[in-house]
Protein backbone atom coordinates (compact mmCIF):
# COMPACT_ATOMS: atom_id res chain seq x y z
CA UNK A 1 0.00 0.00 0.00
CA UNK A 2 2.18 2.81 1.09
CA UNK A 3 6.13 3.45 0.83
CA UNK A 4 6.08 3.04 4.44
CA UNK A 5 5.42 -0.58 4.20
CA UNK A 6 8.37 -1.46 2.54
CA UNK A 7 11.14 -0.01 4.54
CA UNK A 8 14.09 -1.84 4.53
CA UNK A 9 13.73 -4.65 7.33
CA UNK A 10 15.99 -7.82 6.18
CA UNK A 11 14.01 -10.71 6.70
CA UNK A 12 10.59 -9.54 7.29
CA UNK A 13 8.24 -10.29 4.43
CA UNK A 14 4.80 -9.51 4.92
CA UNK A 15 3.41 -12.49 3.68
CA UNK A 16 -0.34 -14.00 3.80
CA UNK A 17 0.43 -15.43 7.47
CA UNK A 18 1.44 -11.87 8.41
CA UNK A 19 -1.40 -9.92 7.03
CA UNK A 20 -4.00 -12.93 8.84
CA UNK A 21 -2.31 -12.16 12.22
CA UNK A 22 -2.08 -8.18 11.65
CA UNK A 23 -5.99 -8.75 10.92
CA UNK A 24 -6.88 -10.75 13.95
CA UNK A 25 -5.03 -8.37 16.42
CA UNK A 26 -7.08 -5.80 14.50
CA UNK A 27 -4.71 -3.73 12.98
CA UNK A 28 -5.92 -3.51 9.35
CA UNK A 29 -8.33 -1.03 7.99
CA UNK A 30 -9.37 0.79 5.14
CA UNK A 31 -8.69 -0.96 1.88
CA UNK A 32 -6.08 -3.20 3.52
CA UNK A 33 -9.17 -4.84 5.33
CA UNK A 34 -11.19 -4.93 2.52
CA UNK A 35 -9.13 -7.61 1.23
CA UNK A 36 -8.45 -9.63 4.12
CA UNK A 37 -11.84 -9.85 4.04
CA UNK A 38 -12.51 -10.46 0.42
CA UNK A 39 -9.54 -12.98 0.54
CA UNK A 40 -11.00 -14.80 4.00
CA UNK A 41 -14.21 -15.37 1.42
CA UNK A 42 -11.96 -17.14 -0.99
CA UNK A 43 -8.67 -18.51 0.01
CA UNK A 44 -8.97 -21.27 2.38
CA UNK A 45 -5.13 -20.72 3.79
CA UNK A 46 -5.07 -17.84 4.59
CA UNK A 47 -9.29 -18.52 6.75
CA UNK A 48 -7.45 -21.19 8.28
CA UNK A 49 -4.46 -18.96 9.42
CA UNK A 50 -6.41 -16.23 10.56
CA UNK A 51 -8.82 -18.26 12.60
CA UNK A 52 -5.54 -19.76 14.10
CA UNK A 53 -4.41 -16.69 15.27
CA UNK A 54 -8.45 -15.47 16.46
CA UNK A 55 -8.10 -18.86 18.52
CA UNK A 56 -4.63 -18.22 20.22
CA UNK A 57 -5.10 -14.84 21.06
CA UNK A 58 -8.94 -15.44 22.27
CA UNK A 59 -7.63 -16.22 26.23
CA UNK A 60 -6.20 -12.63 26.69
CA UNK A 61 -10.02 -11.76 26.69
CA UNK A 62 -10.29 -12.98 30.07
CA UNK A 63 -8.16 -10.27 31.19
CA UNK A 64 -11.52 -7.66 29.95
CA UNK A 65 -14.00 -7.31 32.82
CA UNK A 66 -17.43 -9.09 32.45
CA UNK A 67 -20.37 -6.78 32.02
CA UNK A 68 -23.89 -7.33 32.05
CA UNK A 69 -26.10 -5.54 28.56
CA UNK A 70 -29.25 -4.04 29.13
CA UNK A 71 -32.77 -6.52 28.76
CA UNK A 72 -33.43 -4.86 25.72
CA UNK A 73 -30.60 -6.42 23.83
CA UNK A 74 -31.47 -9.65 23.77
CA UNK A 75 -35.35 -8.54 23.36
CA UNK A 76 -33.78 -6.72 20.06
CA UNK A 77 -31.95 -10.11 19.12
CA UNK A 78 -35.23 -12.20 19.38
CA UNK A 79 -37.08 -9.37 17.34
CA UNK A 80 -34.33 -9.25 14.56
CA UNK A 81 -34.07 -13.50 14.49
CA UNK A 82 -38.17 -13.52 13.81
CA UNK A 83 -38.36 -11.25 10.88
CA UNK A 84 -35.92 -12.69 9.62
CA UNK A 85 -36.52 -16.35 10.13
CA UNK A 86 -39.88 -14.92 7.85
CA UNK A 87 -38.06 -13.57 5.50
CA UNK A 88 -36.11 -16.77 4.55
CA UNK A 89 -37.62 -19.55 6.41
CA UNK A 90 -37.19 -22.57 3.97
CA UNK A 91 -33.82 -21.81 2.75
CA UNK A 92 -32.27 -20.70 6.20
CA UNK A 93 -31.09 -23.97 6.76
CA UNK A 94 -29.58 -25.39 3.58
CA UNK A 95 -27.90 -22.13 2.81
CA UNK A 96 -25.75 -22.99 6.10
CA UNK A 97 -25.46 -26.12 5.12
CA UNK A 98 -24.74 -24.67 1.73
CA UNK A 99 -22.08 -22.38 2.70
CA UNK A 100 -19.76 -24.67 4.67
CA UNK A 101 -19.79 -27.05 2.07
CA UNK A 102 -18.81 -24.07 -0.49
CA UNK A 103 -15.19 -23.88 1.71
CA UNK A 104 -14.46 -27.83 1.57
CA UNK A 105 -15.10 -28.11 -2.06
CA UNK A 106 -13.04 -25.08 -2.90
CA UNK A 107 -10.25 -27.22 -1.78
CA UNK A 108 -11.53 -30.14 -3.48
CA UNK A 109 -12.03 -28.62 -6.65
CA UNK A 110 -9.20 -26.10 -6.34
CA UNK A 111 -11.45 -23.64 -8.00
CA UNK A 112 -10.14 -20.17 -8.18
CA UNK A 113 -13.41 -18.59 -8.25
CA UNK A 114 -15.94 -18.68 -5.03
CA UNK A 115 -18.61 -18.64 -7.70
CA UNK A 116 -17.37 -21.30 -9.50
CA UNK A 117 -17.45 -23.59 -6.33
CA UNK A 118 -20.96 -21.98 -5.51
CA UNK A 119 -22.20 -23.56 -8.79
CA UNK A 120 -20.61 -26.73 -7.85
CA UNK A 121 -21.72 -27.07 -4.71
CA UNK A 122 -25.73 -26.48 -5.70
CA UNK A 123 -25.80 -29.11 -7.84
CA UNK A 124 -26.63 -31.03 -4.83
CA UNK A 125 -29.60 -29.51 -4.92
CA UNK A 126 -32.29 -31.41 -6.47
CA UNK A 127 -34.94 -29.32 -8.15
CA UNK A 128 -36.95 -30.27 -4.30
CA UNK A 129 -35.71 -29.17 -1.47
CA UNK A 130 -33.67 -31.37 0.66
CA UNK A 131 -30.18 -30.88 0.19
CA UNK A 132 -28.81 -34.54 -1.37
CA UNK A 133 -25.33 -35.54 0.00
CA UNK A 134 -22.75 -36.18 -3.37
CA UNK A 135 -19.50 -36.34 -2.36
CA UNK A 136 -18.66 -37.62 -5.87
CA UNK A 137 -19.97 -35.22 -7.65
CA UNK A 138 -17.56 -34.29 -10.67
CA UNK A 139 -17.33 -30.94 -12.52
CA UNK A 140 -18.72 -32.84 -15.88
CA UNK A 141 -21.83 -32.35 -14.32
CA UNK A 142 -21.38 -28.64 -14.38
CA UNK A 143 -21.38 -28.18 -17.75
CA UNK A 144 -25.09 -30.43 -17.76
CA UNK A 145 -26.64 -28.07 -15.27
CA UNK A 146 -25.39 -24.93 -17.35
CA UNK A 147 -25.44 -22.95 -14.16
CA UNK A 148 -25.31 -19.42 -15.08
CA UNK A 149 -23.07 -16.95 -13.27
CA UNK A 150 -22.68 -13.18 -12.75
CA UNK A 151 -20.07 -11.35 -10.92
CA UNK A 152 -20.85 -8.08 -9.61
CA UNK A 153 -17.35 -6.44 -8.43
CA UNK A 154 -17.96 -3.50 -5.50
CA UNK A 155 -15.58 -0.46 -7.31
CA UNK A 156 -12.58 -1.20 -6.46
CA UNK A 157 -12.75 -2.49 -3.26
CA UNK A 158 -11.58 -6.13 -4.42
CA UNK A 159 -15.00 -7.54 -3.10
CA UNK A 160 -18.08 -8.74 -5.24
CA UNK A 161 -21.11 -10.55 -5.10
CA UNK A 162 -20.85 -13.90 -6.84
CA UNK A 163 -24.42 -14.72 -8.03
CA UNK A 164 -25.41 -17.76 -9.34
CA UNK A 165 -28.24 -19.22 -11.22
CA UNK A 166 -29.13 -23.19 -11.79
CA UNK A 167 -32.03 -22.99 -14.36
CA UNK A 168 -33.64 -26.68 -13.46
CA UNK A 169 -33.35 -25.84 -9.64
CA UNK A 170 -34.95 -21.97 -10.06
CA UNK A 171 -32.51 -21.70 -7.16
CA UNK A 172 -30.49 -18.40 -7.16
CA UNK A 173 -27.84 -18.56 -4.60
CA UNK A 174 -26.19 -15.11 -3.85
CA UNK A 175 -23.36 -14.28 -1.90
CA UNK A 176 -21.76 -11.67 -0.74
CA UNK A 177 -18.90 -12.76 1.81
CA UNK A 178 -16.85 -10.20 2.74
CA UNK A 179 -19.18 -7.52 2.84
CA UNK A 180 -20.49 -5.54 5.98
CA UNK A 181 -23.65 -3.75 6.69
CA UNK A 182 -22.96 -0.15 7.24
CA UNK A 183 -26.36 0.26 9.69
CA UNK A 184 -27.16 2.93 7.58
CA UNK A 185 -27.88 1.62 3.92
CA UNK A 186 -29.06 -1.73 2.63
CA UNK A 187 -28.29 -2.83 -0.92
CA UNK A 188 -30.72 -3.79 -3.27
CA UNK A 189 -30.30 -6.71 -6.27
CA UNK A 190 -32.03 -6.17 -9.19
CA UNK A 191 -32.31 -8.20 -12.72
CA UNK A 192 -32.38 -6.20 -16.05
CA UNK A 193 -33.80 -8.83 -19.24
CA UNK A 194 -31.84 -9.59 -21.08
CA UNK A 195 -34.15 -8.35 -23.49
CA UNK A 196 -34.71 -5.12 -22.09
CA UNK A 197 -37.74 -4.35 -20.26
CA UNK A 198 -38.42 -3.57 -16.56
CA UNK A 199 -36.21 -4.12 -13.69
CA UNK A 200 -37.67 -6.70 -11.06
CA UNK A 201 -36.02 -6.89 -7.82
CA UNK A 202 -34.02 -9.58 -6.27
CA UNK A 203 -34.26 -8.32 -2.64
CA UNK A 204 -32.13 -6.67 -0.26
CA UNK A 205 -28.52 -8.57 -0.22
CA UNK A 206 -27.97 -9.81 2.84
CA UNK A 207 -23.93 -8.59 3.75
CA UNK A 208 -21.70 -11.97 4.74
CA UNK A 209 -24.12 -14.00 3.89
CA UNK A 210 -24.83 -16.78 1.28
CA UNK A 211 -28.42 -16.83 0.65
CA UNK A 212 -30.77 -18.94 -1.54
CA UNK A 213 -33.59 -17.65 -3.09
CA UNK A 214 -36.27 -19.60 -5.48
CA UNK A 215 -37.76 -17.28 -8.06
CA UNK A 216 -40.54 -16.35 -9.09
CA UNK A 217 -41.17 -17.09 -13.28
CA UNK A 218 -41.46 -13.92 -14.31
CA UNK A 219 -38.22 -13.31 -12.93
CA UNK A 220 -36.81 -16.64 -14.02
CA UNK A 221 -37.89 -16.18 -17.75
CA UNK A 222 -36.03 -12.63 -17.80
CA UNK A 223 -32.84 -14.67 -16.62
CA UNK A 224 -30.48 -15.38 -19.63
CA UNK A 225 -27.32 -14.96 -21.20
CA UNK A 226 -26.44 -11.32 -21.23
CA UNK A 227 -29.22 -10.38 -18.27
CA UNK A 228 -27.58 -7.76 -15.98
CA UNK A 229 -27.44 -7.20 -12.40
CA UNK A 230 -27.40 -3.78 -10.45
CA UNK A 231 -26.85 -3.11 -7.11
CA UNK A 232 -28.30 0.00 -5.75
CA UNK A 233 -28.15 1.90 -2.55
CA UNK A 234 -31.09 1.92 -0.62
CA UNK A 235 -32.61 2.66 2.96
CA UNK A 236 -32.15 0.11 5.34
CA UNK A 237 -34.78 -2.48 4.54
CA UNK A 238 -34.49 -1.71 0.45
CA UNK A 239 -36.36 0.46 -2.01
CA UNK A 240 -39.43 2.29 -0.40
CA UNK A 241 -42.54 2.11 -2.83
CA UNK A 242 -43.27 4.68 -4.41
CA UNK A 243 -39.96 5.99 -4.51
CA UNK A 244 -36.90 5.68 -7.53
CA UNK A 245 -34.36 3.30 -6.80
CA UNK A 246 -30.75 4.45 -4.96
CA UNK A 247 -27.75 5.15 -7.10
CA UNK A 248 -26.17 1.98 -8.70
CA UNK A 249 -23.28 1.11 -7.22
CA UNK A 250 -22.04 -1.88 -8.67
CA UNK A 251 -23.18 -3.89 -11.92
CA UNK A 252 -22.61 -7.39 -13.95
CA UNK A 253 -23.55 -9.77 -16.23
CA UNK A 254 -24.83 -13.18 -16.33
CA UNK A 255 -22.90 -15.64 -18.45
CA UNK A 256 -23.38 -19.55 -18.45
CA UNK A 257 -20.24 -21.14 -17.13
CA UNK B 1 -4.91 -21.06 36.65
CA UNK B 2 -3.46 -24.37 35.97
CA UNK B 3 -6.34 -26.16 38.00
CA UNK B 4 -8.74 -28.06 35.82
CA UNK B 5 -12.10 -26.18 36.00
CA UNK B 6 -14.31 -27.53 38.58
CA UNK B 7 -16.94 -30.01 37.63
CA UNK B 8 -20.28 -27.36 37.64
CA UNK B 9 -17.78 -25.50 35.47
CA UNK B 10 -17.34 -28.43 33.24
CA UNK B 11 -20.81 -29.40 33.24
CA UNK B 12 -21.41 -25.75 31.93
CA UNK B 13 -18.75 -26.19 29.08
CA UNK B 14 -20.21 -28.94 28.01
CA UNK B 15 -23.70 -27.59 27.87
CA UNK B 16 -22.39 -24.55 25.52
CA UNK B 17 -21.18 -26.96 23.25
CA UNK B 18 -23.96 -28.78 22.72
CA UNK B 19 -26.11 -25.80 22.45
CA UNK B 20 -23.60 -24.59 20.26
CA UNK B 21 -24.26 -27.78 18.02
CA UNK B 22 -28.00 -27.59 18.30
CA UNK B 23 -27.88 -23.96 17.23
CA UNK B 24 -25.90 -25.27 13.91
CA UNK B 25 -28.72 -27.80 13.37
CA UNK B 26 -30.84 -25.04 13.04
CA UNK B 27 -32.38 -24.95 16.57
CA UNK B 28 -33.16 -21.06 17.33
CA UNK B 29 -34.18 -21.65 20.96
CA UNK B 30 -30.61 -22.68 21.40
CA UNK B 31 -29.83 -19.25 20.81
CA UNK B 32 -31.11 -17.98 23.92
CA UNK B 33 -29.33 -20.83 25.87
CA UNK B 34 -25.79 -18.78 24.67
CA UNK B 35 -27.19 -15.95 25.15
CA UNK B 36 -27.41 -16.70 28.79
CA UNK B 37 -24.38 -18.04 29.16
CA UNK B 38 -22.05 -15.87 27.43
CA UNK B 39 -23.79 -12.20 27.12
CA UNK B 40 -21.33 -10.92 30.03
CA UNK B 41 -18.29 -12.04 28.66
CA UNK B 42 -19.22 -11.17 25.13
CA UNK B 43 -20.34 -7.51 26.19
CA UNK B 44 -17.37 -6.61 28.28
CA UNK B 45 -15.52 -7.63 25.39
CA UNK B 46 -17.68 -5.49 23.25
CA UNK B 47 -17.61 -2.70 25.82
CA UNK B 48 -13.86 -2.89 26.18
CA UNK B 49 -13.12 -2.46 22.60
CA UNK B 50 -15.94 0.08 22.04
CA UNK B 51 -15.91 1.99 24.76
CA UNK B 52 -19.83 3.09 24.89
CA UNK B 53 -22.38 1.22 26.19
CA UNK B 54 -24.79 2.16 23.02
CA UNK B 55 -22.64 0.82 20.32
CA UNK B 56 -21.41 -1.92 22.47
CA UNK B 57 -24.92 -3.04 22.85
CA UNK B 58 -25.62 -2.29 19.41
CA UNK B 59 -22.39 -5.15 18.71
CA UNK B 60 -23.67 -7.69 20.97
CA UNK B 61 -26.81 -7.79 18.75
CA UNK B 62 -24.68 -8.40 16.11
CA UNK B 63 -22.50 -10.58 17.23
CA UNK B 64 -25.75 -12.62 18.39
CA UNK B 65 -28.00 -12.55 15.37
CA UNK B 66 -24.80 -13.49 13.51
CA UNK B 67 -23.92 -16.57 15.30
CA UNK B 68 -27.35 -17.42 14.71
CA UNK B 69 -26.92 -17.03 10.98
CA UNK B 70 -23.81 -18.60 10.58
CA UNK B 71 -23.15 -21.18 13.20
CA UNK B 72 -22.25 -23.19 11.02
CA UNK B 73 -18.86 -21.68 11.07
CA UNK B 74 -17.81 -22.97 14.44
CA UNK B 75 -15.73 -25.98 14.21
CA UNK B 76 -15.52 -27.23 17.63
CA UNK B 77 -12.39 -29.17 16.54
CA UNK B 78 -10.07 -26.31 16.42
CA UNK B 79 -11.66 -23.99 19.15
CA UNK B 80 -13.34 -23.72 22.36
CA UNK B 81 -16.80 -22.68 21.84
CA UNK B 82 -16.17 -19.94 24.46
CA UNK B 83 -12.50 -19.33 22.43
CA UNK B 84 -14.64 -18.37 19.52
CA UNK B 85 -17.33 -16.84 20.15
CA UNK B 86 -14.61 -14.33 22.24
CA UNK B 87 -12.84 -14.32 19.07
CA UNK B 88 -16.04 -13.40 17.31
CA UNK B 89 -17.53 -11.02 19.30
CA UNK B 90 -13.87 -9.10 19.50
CA UNK B 91 -13.81 -9.29 15.69
CA UNK B 92 -16.97 -7.82 15.38
CA UNK B 93 -16.25 -4.65 17.35
CA UNK B 94 -13.27 -3.83 15.71
CA UNK B 95 -15.32 -4.27 12.20
CA UNK B 96 -17.35 -1.53 14.21
CA UNK B 97 -14.15 0.56 15.05
CA UNK B 98 -13.08 0.19 11.53
CA UNK B 99 -15.98 1.44 9.95
CA UNK B 100 -15.34 4.72 11.77
CA UNK B 101 -19.08 5.55 13.08
CA UNK B 102 -17.32 4.78 16.63
CA UNK B 103 -14.93 7.39 17.36
CA UNK B 104 -12.49 4.61 18.63
CA UNK B 105 -13.49 5.21 22.05
CA UNK B 106 -11.78 2.57 23.89
CA UNK B 107 -9.57 3.71 26.41
CA UNK B 108 -6.27 2.31 28.10
CA UNK B 109 -6.16 -0.44 30.44
CA UNK B 110 -4.66 1.32 33.25
CA UNK B 111 -7.36 4.30 32.78
CA UNK B 112 -10.33 2.27 32.54
CA UNK B 113 -12.66 2.80 35.73
CA UNK B 114 -14.62 0.06 35.43
CA UNK B 115 -18.07 0.13 35.01
CA UNK B 116 -20.90 -0.13 38.05
CA UNK B 117 -21.82 -3.30 36.57
CA UNK B 118 -18.59 -4.70 35.43
CA UNK B 119 -17.13 -7.84 37.24
CA UNK B 120 -14.41 -10.45 36.96
CA UNK B 121 -15.74 -13.74 34.94
CA UNK B 122 -16.75 -16.70 35.90
CA UNK B 123 -14.73 -19.73 35.66
CA UNK B 124 -16.89 -21.00 32.73
CA UNK B 125 -16.46 -18.19 30.65
CA UNK B 126 -12.87 -18.04 30.57
CA UNK B 127 -10.99 -20.13 27.63
CA UNK B 128 -9.00 -23.18 28.21
CA UNK B 129 -6.25 -22.64 30.53
CA UNK B 130 -3.18 -24.99 29.20
CA UNK B 131 -4.32 -22.22 25.60
CA UNK B 132 -4.11 -18.83 28.00
CA UNK B 133 -0.83 -20.28 29.61
CA UNK B 134 0.10 -20.59 26.77
CA UNK B 135 -0.53 -17.57 24.74
CA UNK B 136 0.91 -15.31 27.83
CA UNK B 137 3.87 -17.48 27.99
CA UNK B 138 4.75 -16.50 24.23
CA UNK B 139 4.01 -12.88 24.74
CA UNK B 140 6.03 -12.59 27.62
CA UNK B 141 9.08 -13.96 25.68
CA UNK B 142 8.82 -10.85 23.65
CA UNK B 143 10.52 -7.32 25.09
CA UNK B 144 8.30 -4.99 26.90
CA UNK B 145 8.01 -2.79 24.49
CA UNK B 146 6.92 -5.20 21.36
CA UNK B 147 4.62 -6.61 23.79
CA UNK B 148 3.14 -3.16 24.88
CA UNK B 149 1.97 -2.63 21.40
CA UNK B 150 0.36 -5.96 20.86
CA UNK B 151 -1.32 -5.90 24.15
CA UNK B 152 -2.05 -1.91 22.89
CA UNK B 153 -3.84 -3.47 19.52
CA UNK B 154 -5.46 -6.28 21.35
CA UNK B 155 -7.55 -4.46 24.08
CA UNK B 156 -7.59 -0.98 22.68
CA UNK B 157 -7.86 -1.87 19.46
CA UNK B 158 -5.82 0.43 18.23
CA UNK B 159 -4.36 0.84 14.38
CA UNK B 160 -0.91 1.56 13.34
CA UNK B 161 -1.03 4.66 12.95
CA UNK B 162 -2.47 5.17 16.48
CA UNK B 163 0.43 3.38 17.84
CA UNK B 164 3.07 5.02 16.18
CA UNK B 165 1.81 8.68 17.12
CA UNK B 166 1.36 6.52 20.74
CA UNK B 167 4.88 6.14 20.55
CA UNK B 168 6.17 9.11 18.79
CA UNK B 169 8.16 7.12 16.13
CA UNK B 170 7.49 6.58 12.46
CA UNK B 171 4.42 4.56 11.06
CA UNK B 172 6.91 2.01 9.66
CA UNK B 173 9.17 2.02 12.49
CA UNK B 174 6.14 0.64 14.89
CA UNK B 175 5.06 -1.85 11.82
CA UNK B 176 8.32 -3.78 11.81
CA UNK B 177 8.31 -3.97 15.73
CA UNK B 178 5.02 -5.50 15.55
CA UNK B 179 5.65 -7.55 12.72
CA UNK B 180 8.52 -9.04 13.60
CA UNK B 181 7.05 -9.42 17.29
CA UNK B 182 4.23 -11.43 15.48
CA UNK B 183 6.62 -13.42 14.12
CA UNK B 184 8.32 -14.33 16.43
CA UNK B 185 4.92 -15.29 18.37
CA UNK B 186 3.67 -17.27 16.07
CA UNK B 187 7.14 -19.29 15.87
CA UNK B 188 6.64 -19.55 19.79
CA UNK B 189 2.92 -20.86 19.42
CA UNK B 190 3.71 -23.34 16.77
CA UNK B 191 6.35 -24.64 18.79
CA UNK B 192 3.63 -25.10 21.61
CA UNK B 193 1.49 -26.50 19.10
CA UNK B 194 4.59 -29.59 17.88
CA UNK B 195 5.71 -29.90 20.95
Amino acid sequence: MSGSDNTPDSGLQRDDPMIAAEWALGLLEGEELLAARGKYATDPDFAWRKEWWDNWFAPLTDAMLGAEPGAHVWEGIAARMAALSSQQAPAQGNVIALEARVRRWQWVAGLTSAAAAIALTLLVFAPGNAPVQAPGDTPAQIAAAAPMVATVPIGETGLRLDVTYIPESERMLVAAIGLTADGVHDHELWLVPAGGGELKSLGVVAPGQVRSMTLPDDIASGLNDGARLLLTREPLGGKPAGVDAGPVVAEGDFTRV
Amino acid sequence: MAADPRPASAEARQALRDAMARLANGDQAALEEIYRATRVKLFGITLRILGDQKEAEDALQDVYINLWQRADRYDPERASPIAWLAAFARNRAIDRLRTGKVRGGAVPVEEAAPLPDEAPLADMLMVDAEQAAQIHKCLGALDDRTQGHIRAAFFEGQTYAQLAEGADVPLGTMKSWIRRGLQRLRACLEASEAA
